[in-house]
């Protein structure tokens, strides 16, 4: 052995902001550069919204509202629940099978960062989403909202985005990334048809209208739309933040199975 | 890491093993597949939790990110997003271990990658990959380096870099453990061997103590001394004839060289050999070998 000279090196202590930077940049690079799988899920809401706004848009909706302004609601969270659902779990699932997890598992990265991450960098794809849907409602039907309105009704919808990300996760940290596709559309389309999201509740058998109150994605709904009619929504916050504990959980839950 | 024991369902992967690696050492881990060198890297990471026992880096945890800040590591079935780029790899390695982004640049150039850094990683050769994990665990500047198999798909080439670097990086103060298969690196590179067996410590040395210790040099010759004569020299352990040659085996060849050369002037075609590294772990582990085939053979699930 030579002598061994002391060594003095700089490093940064305690939480680091840039760590959380690299994690978002590396997720958003990898929507970009591969940007098939999520362009169907930006895609497959803006077109449905695109066809079923040309035909049912000029009528009103029982709650007075033109069905052009609630469908932005309903369609807008088909959008975000299809960006968060899909991308944060199956991007979790891929590092992992490919060994890449493991990687940032033994760095000096908080397992908790890399996972914010995950859900920051889908963010801006479920807005773009919603901007395209946006979008074809003012070409399809003009404005029907005023501006501040419509700012609500995006952060309402982003914000309640949180608990379809933590369920994708739980799944992501458990399962294949192919079965992770699966599982989270098997999950995602039942409960988007059954919320009345693709067509109004009024339309649905009895039973489904049933079930609708026990999932996230109506309550999303239901409370980006209370931000247009000015109902309260007091009943639907409170079930969405019992979803995002639930779905926390099974993330926690799930995560502590995690095989890397 | 002391008193380690670690288990797989039925499977004991490691009993009661204790690791001290100081400053600016360099210590191998060699043992036949199973032996234990995975799981033992795997706590010094904190990617497994000990069971019993104790793991402590630079007196802190592994299991805490800030403790594994201080580490540079190179797993075994590691992979890399394919959409980064090498250079986006290396940069995120620096940020991740606390250093600035702007290290990776002379630590690509030090592991010859600097060519590759706008290459997307699905686009690596295996070698080229062991090479990026190199910079990756070099850039954060590390107090103790994890290395599992790293040598594994690279040219002679490439690999007499790769030590060329890690031995500057081990003079300049940096621990280093090693797990490898091919024993001449660990020769040459290691100032202690840890043998590994079942998991459990078998032998513990330098690579020259380890293979005087465990085997014994065979000396032969052309010689007409009688094998009773021989067999009472001092450090002789056996004596056999072989037609004209006579084939005597010693812990210390120049002891009975000394004595045996006086006896025979007519004594021709001397050689000493010496055992190998390879033959040291193959006498120190057959056994081992031995006990996983008949395993195999009666179908104990792992």
């Amino acid at each position: 052995m030579t002598a061994v000279t002391e060594r003095v090196v700089e490093r940064r202590e305690g939480f680091d902001a840039r760590v959380l930077g690299v994690e978002v940049a590396e997720g958003l690079r990898a929507i970009l550069r591969e940007p098939v799988a999520l362009f169907f899920a930006v895609l497959m809401p803006v077109l449905f919204f695109a066809l079923f706004a040309g035909i049912f848009g000029g009528y009103t909706s029982p709650s007075g509202l033109p069905v052009a302004a609630t469908m932005l609601a309903t369609y807008g969270t088909f959008a975000v629940a299809t960006v968060m659902m899909v991308n944060p779990g199956v991007t979790v699932a891929d590092d992992r099978t490919r060994g890449w997890l493991r990687v940032k598992k033994v760095s000096g990265t908080p397992i908790a960062v890399s996972v914010a991450a995950k859900v920051i960098a889908a963010l801006p794809y479920a807005l773009l989403s919603l901007l395209a849907i946006s979008a074809m409602s003012l070409a399809i039907s003009g404005p029907v909202l005023d501006v501040g309105t419509w700012l609500r009704v995006v952060g309402v919808l982003l914000l309640g985005s949180l608990p379809f990300a933590l369920l994708s996760l739980a799944v992501g940290f458990v399962a294949s990334s192919n079965a992770t596709v699966a599982i989270l559309n098997a999950i995602l389309f039942p409960m988007t048809i059954a919320s009345g999201l693709w067509l109004p509740p009024g339309l649905l058998p009895g039973f489904v209208q049933a079930i609708a109150p026990l999932l996230p994605t109506y309550h999303l709904s239901q409370l980006a739309q209370a931000q247009m009619t000015g109902a309260g929504g007091l009943g639907h916050l409170v079930a969405l933040l019992v979803s995002t504990v639930v779905a926390a959980a099974l993330a926690g839950l799930a995560y502590r199975n995690l095989r890397v | 890491m002391d008193g380690l024991r670690h288990r797989y369902g039925a499977l004991t992967a490691l009993d009661g093993v204790g690791l001290h690696v100081a400053a600016g050492e360099c210590v191998a881990l060699l043992g036949p597949n199973g032996a234990g060198k995975t799981t033992l890297i795997g706590l010094a990471t904190g990617l497994l939790i000990a069971q019993r026992g104790r793991v402590r880096v630079r007196g802190g945890d592994p299991r805490s990110a800030a403790t594994r800040r201080h580490l540079g590591v190179v797993q075994q079935s590691m992979g890399f997003p394919t959409t980064l780029t090498v250079a986006e790899l290396v940069r995120g390695a620096a940020v991740r271990a606390g250093r600035p982004a702007a290290a990776a640049g002379p630590v690509m150039a030090e592991v010859g990658i600097t060519e590759l850094a706008r290459r997307r990683s699905a686009k690596l050769s295996g070698g080229q990959r062991q090479r990026v994990a190199l910079a990756m665990a070099l850039v954060g500047d590390p107090e103790l380096l994890l290395l599992d198999e790293p040598t594994t798909g690279l040219d002679v080439a490439s690999r007499r870099t790769f030590w060329q670097v890690l031995a500057r990086h081990r003079d300049a103060g940096v621990g280093i453990v090693l797990t490898t298969h091919i024993l001449e690196e660990a020769a040459s590179m290691a100032d202690r061997v840890v043998v590994l067996h079942r998991g459990r410590v078998v032998a513990e040395d330098s690579p020259t103590g380890l293979t005087a210790r465990l085997a014994d040099r065979t000396v032969t010759a052309r010689s007409g001394v009688d094998l009773d004569v021989l067999r009472a020299l001092p450090g002789v352990l056996t004596a056999e004839r072989d037609g004209e040659r006579v084939r005597v085996t010693s812990a210390e060849p120049e002891r009975v060289l000394r004595a045996w050369l006086p006896l025979d002037d007519a004594l021709t075609d001397l050689r000493v050999e010496g055992a190998g590294l390879e033959q040291a772990l193959f006498a120190l582990t057959a056994d081992d070998q031995q006990d996983q085939r008949d395993d195999e053979m009666v179908g104990v699930p792992a």
